[in-house]
């Protein structure tokens, strides 16, 4: 089995002569996490949508789970738990009902269904449709349908949209324990730079379509570290760290997070 | 496989107001050829109800079951072109408009069996529809006691109803190509209106069996005396569009840009 979950080589996709994707190179190894940062507009779900081949590269070549992939690709579907931008579900159907259909459409087992309402703590939801839910459930059953039948690997587009503090919190714990436990690959996007901070083992950043740098969280933190130090501000510096705690005050007061002191 | 993808293409209409509201719109048709009737019948009261009463008496209809079945065909051929444009622009478009189409895309299942189960439950869908609203024109028939009633005019009646019922399904695919490539369910929605008004125009001319959207209006007597069998160059076009319909969809799902 090759070390490679994803593959990319000279990946590019043009749009009527406006170049979102250029040549884009980067592997992803199976079990980690990589985040994929970059600002709006930078080309990360372009290139999301290219892996799932919903939409066609103008160049280059797309390896995932050692299979190319070309449009009307199916087959490796099956190992490919997803996510693509906005979560989006049959608004008439219930969340049971949702994922009943990518159960038989993957081919699950029936007590699939039930497990990924349970993981993703759905069950109160269970039998409301998918219309009349919070932002942060629609995007619990978004999640709960990339995970349903047990994939080997995840890409998430911004996989936090429309959470609160406490649930990303715990979808940053699932993710983590999926990755260590399961060695689920995952290729998440964001611009949020804490989120992928708190959860990727290796990032790469991708501006105006380039892969511009690929580390390792450590050696990405270290070189953050170093340029704040002489970029910051004390007040800066004082604003992030109030950033931080409030953050931890608030998962604290919700029930959510440690206690006064833990941290 | 397939099987699944077509039971959860039936899932997907679960607690949808669509089909009832398909339904209510076709089952208003017999009920309004029936008022025509009535009018025509009761050429007193149809005199009290002005414009209405003079309309009805001015499109020169007999009460009687014939002309009944005439109207019936008519809007069968007619109303289910538009009516079959927005089954299958809902049933298309709407993975767009809900922004589901690229749930549905990045499956472990061809492509090409969406497409092919989409067209199924339309057809399905548009059989139903047309099965009750048949039994319910027969019933109002029935109820009004129009004259000339025959089994066998009943029979070559019902022949003629399902047969425009089924050449304009033939027409569907190309409105699911428009609504595949406009990712939407407007375009199609249009598309089909304009094609009925080409239809008419067509229809006036000596292309009408050669253009498919004239066809059906040709067929049903929208355009001239309505005629008991087409040409076999028309049954030709019609195969033709239904399969450049289907192939046009399924290559479109397949290998273009399916952003949303």
């Amino acid at each position: 089995m090759p070390d490679t979950a994803i593959s990319t080589r000279a990946l590019v996709k043009r749009y009527r002569g406006i170049t979102a994707v250029d040549a884009l190179d980067f592997d992803v190894r199976r079990g980690e996490i990589y985040g994929f940062l970059g600002r709006n507009g930078a080309g990360k779900t372009t290139t999301i949508r290219m892996l799932l081949g919903l939409i066609r590269p103008s160049g280059g070549e797309i390896t995932v789970l050692g299979r190319r992939i070309r449009s009307g690709e199916a087959t490796v579907f099956s190992r490919i738990g997803f996510l693509v931008e906005t979560a989006t579900s049959y608004p008439n159907l219930t969340v049971r009902e949702n994922l009943d259909i990518q159960r038989r459409l993957t081919g699950s087992a029936p007590r699939s269904v039930a497990d990924s309402i349970g993981l993703l703590r759905l069950g109160p939801y269970a039998n409301r449709r998918a219309g009349q839910l919070s932002l942060g459930n629609k995007q619990r059953l978004a999640l709960a349908r990339a995970l349903l039948h047990s994939p080997e690997l995840l890409l998430l587009d911004e996989p936090a949209n429309g959470l609160d503090p406490a649930g990303i919190v715990e979808i940053r714990e699932l993710l983590r324990s999926l990755a260590d436990e399961r060695g689920v690959t995952v290729f998440m996007s964001s611009h949020i730079l804490a989120e992928v901070a708190h959860l990727a083992d290796r990032i790469g950043i991708v501006h105006d379509g380039r892969l511009i740098e690929e580390s390792s969280r450590d050696e990405l933190a270290a070189k953050a570290r170093a340029f704040a130090a002489g970029a910051y501000t004390p007040e800066e510096r004082e604003l992030a760290l109030l950033t931080l705690d409030l953050e931890r005050y608030f998962l604290a007061r919700t029930g959510e997070g440690p206690k006064s002191g833990d941290a | 496989m397939f099987g699944q993808v077509l039971a959860t293409e039936f899932m997907k209409l679960h607690r949808s107001k669509a089909p009832w509201a398909t339904l209510a719109v076709l089952a208003m048709m017999p009920l309004g050829i029936a008022l025509f009737m009535w009018i025509v019948r009761e050429p007193g009261r149809a005199a009290q109800l002005g414009l209405l009463g003079t309309k009805a008496n001015l499109a020169g209809l007999e009460a009687a079951w014939p002309e009944y079945f005439y109207m019936l065909t008519l809007i069968f051929g007619i109303g289910g072109m538009l009516l079959l444009a927005f089954i299958v622009a809902y049933l298309f478009g709407r993975e767009y408009s809900d922004a589901t189409a690229k749930n549905m895309l990045a499956l472990p299942v061809g492509r090409h069996w969406f497409a092919v189960a989409k067209l199924l439950v339309a057809a399905a869908w548009w059989m139903t529809l047309v099965v009750i609203v048949i039994v319910e024109a027969m019933a109002i028939g029935l109820a009004m006691e129009l004259p000339g009633f025959s089994m066998g005019l009943a029979a070559t009646g019902i022949v003629h109803v399902l047969l425009a019922a089924g050449i304009s399904f033939l027409l569907a695919p190309v409105v699911a190509w428009i609504a595949v490539w406009s990712r939407g369910e407007v375009a199609p929605i249009a598309f089909s209106l304009v094609m009925l008004a080409l239809g008419n125009l067509f229809g006036k001319t000596g292309w009408a069996e050669w253009f498919p959207y004239s066809i059906v209006p040709l067929l049903v007597g929208m355009v001239a005396d309505p005629v008991d069998t087409l040409p076999a160059g028309s049954y030709a076009v019609l195969a033709g569009t239904f399969a450049v319909g289907v192939a046009a969809t399924i290559l479109q799902l397949r290998f273009a840009d399916n952003a949303q």
